[in-house]
């Protein structure tokens, strides 16, 4: 079969995106030929800017356009409370709450040392000096509650507690407007260890 | 929970095999080599989506075919058509229930529990520790799905910290001191929920064990289980106990770069009037301690689970003498459905088979109603 060159470029390119197969790609492709000029024109756009003008915030390390996050710039936020997340995208997560208005710091994964993975591929030496610079009172720890997530937040609440500062963890349990019988086993039994003084 | 009716398409010997099961005791009979065992086998698939014993699906695909297909259909409170379909070509295996997709193991394990008692559980209670906490933990996971959880967290706490022991071996460094503490932790945390969760099974297990060896034997003779973990430095306090053994151990781990400690290395001590039946029990001993044992099973999980799990015997008759297989079919009654293999018939005369029992005569992976 004959497929013309560009169009079997882009499906390669495509496909080695995540959760892209190589029918999505060539769907996407095809998609993507049939747009008009600059519909395209944006989309390159879109993508080399995420490149060229987004980068890692130096203080927080998460997705920032300058030296510095707009979250870790702005006055208003508490800036005695820092939110520990995994990935930048944690950060998106918990922002869109609204709930939170301190401050974060994002590790860029979890210790594995399977996958070679130990605190000095992560922010952590990073972390531990912004204790020492900015005035912290408290950590919150909101990395995901599977088996290297919570060695993590271990590995953290030692190394954190004994400077003094109050060291949390986001709660477990059921899920806002859940039903309690759709809940799993895990959740529910979590959720009761966990449970709430009225 | 019943099971109709199955069938069994390009699946080992079985080409095109279609049964109807009796609500009672269904009987396969054939020589060796015939397909009896398959067909428990093909149920046990339907129930866990694996086979029981080692054979990968690709090697049960049958003789020049690309592909088997297993279905079921199941009546509790309501119909579950189950359906496995595996293709050699891209290795892939589909478990459907009612036309519906299932993937997660966590989502099809207990959802039909299945009793198996097959001449390979000699290894229970005559094997390694290992095989113990296979059978002892095949039961938990199928009565809570919350002790499967805990079990593959805890087996990939295992995994990493293995892996960490391993670099610092290597590498001498102590700076991992800080994450292995770290791991050692999350090691104790979910380690201490399986061992209370074993704790609490042991006790609750051994009353079914007691009933169910009382009525294949009588009274002579009181059967037991014993949790043995720490190395039978057991304690009340298991969170201290376990942080204790690690800092003992911490040294000869570093040097063998292995998990030392915990309920990975457990076991399970069966006795027959407080004498260990793996030092002192006599073969007949074994056997009847190993059908007691599937029997419990089934009882304790029809109780917890509030499902009557599908029970499956394998030769059980084989190694038994005529006075207990006649308490073993008079106790199967009870049960209400199962599915038994004989090698043949004839020589089980004491079976006395009631009206809606069938018996299938199994030739070559072809079934005959008898």
């Amino acid at each position: 079969m004959q497929i013309a060159e560009p169009l079997l470029a882009a499906i390669e390119e495509l496909s080695k995106l995540p959760g892209i197969g190589k029918k999505t790609a060539q769907r996407l492709s095809l998609h993507i030929l049939k747009s008009d000029n600059e519909t395209v024109a944006s989309l390159v756009k879109a993508i080399e800017e995420l490149k060229t003008r987004l980068r890692f915030c130096s203080r927080c390390f998460n997705l920032s356009e300058e030296e510095l996050c707009e979250i870790c710039k702005n006055e208003k936020r508490d800036k005695k409370i820092i939110c520990v997340v995994e990935e930048a995208s944690d950060v998106i997560a918990i922002e869109r709450t609204h709930e939170f208005n301190g401050l974060y710091h994002v590790l860029g994964g979890v210790l594995s040392p399977l996958n070679g993975i130990g605190p000095d591929s992560l922010k952590i030496k990073e972390l531990l000096k912004r204790f020492e610079s900015e005035d912290i009172k408290e950590v919150i720890l909101a990395i995901n509650p599977d088996t290297e997530g919570e060695t993590t937040a271990l590995y953290l609440a030692r190394l954190i507690k004994p400077l003094g500062i109050k060291v949390s963890r986001i709660a477990r349990g059921l899920p806002v407007g859940g039903d309690l019988e759709f809940a799993d086993e895990a959740t529910i039994g979590r959720a009761v260890l966990g449970r709430i003084e009225l | 929970m019943i099971l109709t009716s199955i069938y069994l398409r390009n699946f080992r010997i079985h080409k095109d095999t279609k049964i109807k099961f009796s609500e009672n005791l269904n009987y396969f009979v054939g020589g060796n080599g015939q397909g009896k065992t398959t067909i428990l086998d093909s149920i046990y698939y339907l129930c866990t989506t694996k086979s029981h014993d080692t054979k990968t699906d690709s090697e049960s695909v049958r003789f020049n075919e690309e592909s088997f297909e297993l279905g079921g259909v199941f009546r509790g409170t309501s119909e579950n058509k189950i359906r496995i379909v595996y293709s050699l070509k891209d290795n892939k295996k589909e478990y459907l229930q009612d036309g519906k997709k299932i993937t997660r193991s966590v989502d099809i394990i207990g959802r039909f529990p299945v009793v198996l008692l097959t001449p390979a559980d000699h290894a229970i209670t005559q094997g390694y520790p290992g095989e113990r906490r296979k059978f002892i933990d095949s039961i938990i996971s199928q009565a809570s799905g919350t002790y499967l959880k805990i079990l593959l967290d805890y087996n990939k706490t295992l995994r990493q910290r293995s892996s960490l022991l391993c670099q610092m071996k290597e590498n001498r460094r102590n700076s991992l001191s800080d994450e292995l503490n770290a791991w050692t932790t999350k090691l104790v945390q979910s380690g201490k929920e399986i061992i209370e969760h074993r704790e609490k099974f042991v006790n609750e297990f051994n009353g079914f064990i007691k009933e169910s060896y009382e009525i294949i034997m009588g009274k002579e003779e009181v059967p037991a289980m014993r949790y043995f973990y720490f190395d039978g430095m057991s304690s009340s306090n298991i969170e201290g106990k376990f942080f204790e053994l690690l800092d003992q151990k911490k040294e000869e781990e570093l040097k063998r770069a292995a998990n030392l400690v915990g309920p990975h290395r457990d076991d399970f001590i069966f006795e027959i009037n407080k004498l260990n039946l793996k030092d002192f029990g006599s073969q007949g001993q074994h056997k009847t301690f190993q059908v007691a044992l599937r029997f419990a099973q089934f009882f304790y999980l029809k109780k917890t689970t509030g499902k009557t799990p599908v029970f499956l015997l394998d030769d059980v008759f084989g190694e038994l003498d005529k006075k207990r297989s006649i308490k073993i079919s008079e106790y199967l009654r009870e049960v209400g459905q199962a599915f038994i293999t004989l090698t043949d018939f004839a020589n089980f005369s004491f079976l006395k088979r009631q009206e809606n029992d069938m018996l299938f005569q199994i030739n070559n992976g072809t079934v005959d109603y008898a």
